[in-house]
């Protein structure tokens, strides 16, 4: 049962592409990451909705851990959220580990577990193939149950 | 052997002064060659560490994890920046003088840590350049931190080397010199950087609408906190009549915190910066495989020719020697390797004014700088993760001439004082 039996998720952006057009694949896809591809669909990072929140709010919020009595500045927010749309996705992006489609599933859910990210690309003679969520692997496993 | 050693020695100290590695690293790395290479044999390396150093900054590097998220750091920033109103000579002043006072009692890279985030936040708000706000808080934590044994890294070596100095010798002897120092370096400043940090009304009114006390939710545990803390810090000024060390006073404190505000011990133990106290201990090795060779006493001989029996150049070599050390090199590796030189300098007469001249020598020397105080690199650092690039002629501009204001200040008063 390795991965390419799998029914894994096609979300990818290119590094070239505005953060703006992420943003929106991020929404409509059902995993959390996207695969982040050069020009020969290699993976070269992945961009998380936690990379996305990062750029479009401001940086120091990942180093404070209270803000309960902050209020919206909305023209500041505005500001930010220009600056950020048309930037490359390429600045936001993170490096990541990929799987294989030869891989197993246990060692899918491993890698899973320990990597921090809810999903990661899978590649195949070093081409993104698809993504590997959690709820899809899960799906996975309970679905054939019920079948 | 002995070229060997100061080899090994020169090596690491450039290396960290290059930032070849990380810090630790390199003296794990140095003390592991001086060891191999039989500068110094085991047991001589394990009693060169000085535990009392590292007990004083685990302990308080877990009452100050313990402490942070009662928001009360927070609190007391927005409040100083409340009460300053938008008129920047009082948002510098405040802004300093919390942040000297805050590392007086926690440390000056903890206390860096805890309000750098902060001010960020407030120049978002304000909307003026957060880099001069940081910079001017970096200064003053390590001024401020010269006033007590646990302020700075440098008093923290001192007090845990030479035990018969106490946490209110360190008050008594430093603290006006410092409160003195800050106070002449964060008003000058305040009036450079008056114009810069200037906030549109509309920004000050809205900090002022701000309610600081939002996010300290469960006041009992956060009185619990602090009163532990207090307690610690009461308990410093005691130590000495109470036959108490400054680092067991720190470690009891710290248990005490765990029974009080930890939920999870091993969360809250996870925050001792195992890195730094390993850092220390390797640091402890090096210096004393040079004490082992004789470097030390040689080079302390040496500047007992240089200064004659004069005690007054013997301070004056000390304080501006140390001053340039740590700007060069990092003023804790300087000053872990310059107190077996001032123990020989002194001879067996006790002679508190040279440890002051090597404190404020360290401490001050401290600014010079981005490498020469671990609260520098902590601050630039947390800037550039938040997209504030600092250059080390940026910070050599504003540094520099404010260590030479408060080496001069030093001296004057080593000078009528204590020499």
């Amino acid at each position: 049962m390795a991965l390419r039996d799998l029914d894994l998720t096609d979300a990818s952006v290119q590094q070239t592409a505005a953060l703006a057009d992420a943003v929106k694949k991020l929404f409509a896809a059902r995993v959390p990451t996207l695969a982040v591809l050069d020009d020969e669909c290699r993976v070269v990072g992945i961009l998380s909705e936690r990379d996305v929140l990062r750029a479009v709010f401001p940086g120091y919020l990942s180093e404070i851990r209270h803000s309960a009595f902050l209020t919206d500045d909305a023209a500041a927010l505005e500001e930010l959220a220009q600056r950020a749309r048309d930037q490359p996705v390429s600045e936001f992006m993170r490096e990541s580990e990929v799987l294989e489609t030869s891989d197993s599933q246990i060692h899918a859910a491993e890698r899973l577990m320990h990597s921090g990210d809810d999903a990661l690309p899978v590649v195949e003679k070093e081409r993104f193939v698809g993504m590997l969520s959690v709820a899809g692997l899960c799906h996975a496993r309970l679905d054939r149950l019920q079948s | 052997m002995e070229l060997v050693a100061i080899a090994i020695f020169v090596v690491a100290l450039a290396a960290l002064a290059l930032d070849w590695a990380h810090r630790t690293k390199i003296a794990l790395g140095g003390a592991a060659a001086m060891v191999l290479v039989g500068a110094i044999d085991q047991e001589q390396a394990v009693e060169a560490i000085d535990w009392p150093t590292l007990g004083l900054l685990a302990g308080m590097m877990v009452i100050v994890a313990l402490t942070e998220p009662t928001g009360f750091f927070t609190y007391v920033a927005l409040k100083a920046t409340q009460i300053s109103r938008g008129q920047p000579v009082a948002l510098v002043l405040l802004l300093s003088l919390m942040t000297g006072v805050l590392s007086a009692f926690l440390d000056n890279l903890t206390s860096i840590l805890l309000v750098v985030p902060i001010t960020l936040l407030i120049a978002d708000i304000l909307r003026i350049p957060p880099i001069p706000l940081v910079l001017i808080q970096v200064l003053a934590s390590n001024i401020g931190g010269t006033a007590t044994l646990i302020g700075d890294p440098p008093n923290i070596l001192i007090g845990s080397h030479r035990p018969e100095l106490s946490f209110m010798d360190f008050i008594v002897n430093l603290a006006p010199v410092a409160i003195f120092t800050l106070l002449v370096a964060s008003g000058l400043l305040a009036l450079v950087y008056r114009s810069r940090l200037r906030p549109a009304p509309e920004r000050a009114a809205q900090i002022a609408a701000l309610d600081p006390a939002r996010d300290m939710r469960s006041a009992t545990k956060v009185k619990r906190t602090l009163a532990v803390l207090a307690g610690t810090i009461i308990a410093f000024f005691l130590h000495a009549p109470l036959h108490l060390e400054p680092a067991v006073v720190a470690l009891v404190g710290a248990t005490v915190m765990l029974f009080v505000a930890a939920d999870d011990v091993e969360d809250a133990l996870s925050r001792v910066e195992w890195s730094t106290l390993l850092f220390f201990m390797g640091l402890f090795v090096m210096v004393g495989a040079l004490v082992e060779q004789g470097v030390i006493a040689d080079i302390a001989e040496n500047l007992a020719e240089l200064t004659g029996d004069s005690s007054v150049a013997e301070g004056m070599v000390v304080l501006w020697g140390s001053a340039l050390g740590s700007a060069l090199v990092d003023n804790i590796p300087f000053t872990t390797a310059m107190l077996p030189v001032v123990d020989s300098i002194q001879g067996e007469e006790f002679d508190d004014g040279l440890w002051w001249a090597l404190a404020l020598g360290a401490c001050f020397g401290g600014n010079a700088t981005m490498i020469a105080a671990a609260a520098n690199v902590a601050a630039t650092g947390i800037l550039e993760r938040t997209g504030y690039r600092v250059s080390f002629l940026q910070f050599l501009v504003v540094g520099l001439p404010i260590t030479i204001l408060s080496l001069l200040i030093a001296t004057a008063y080593l000078l009528l004082f204590q020499l």
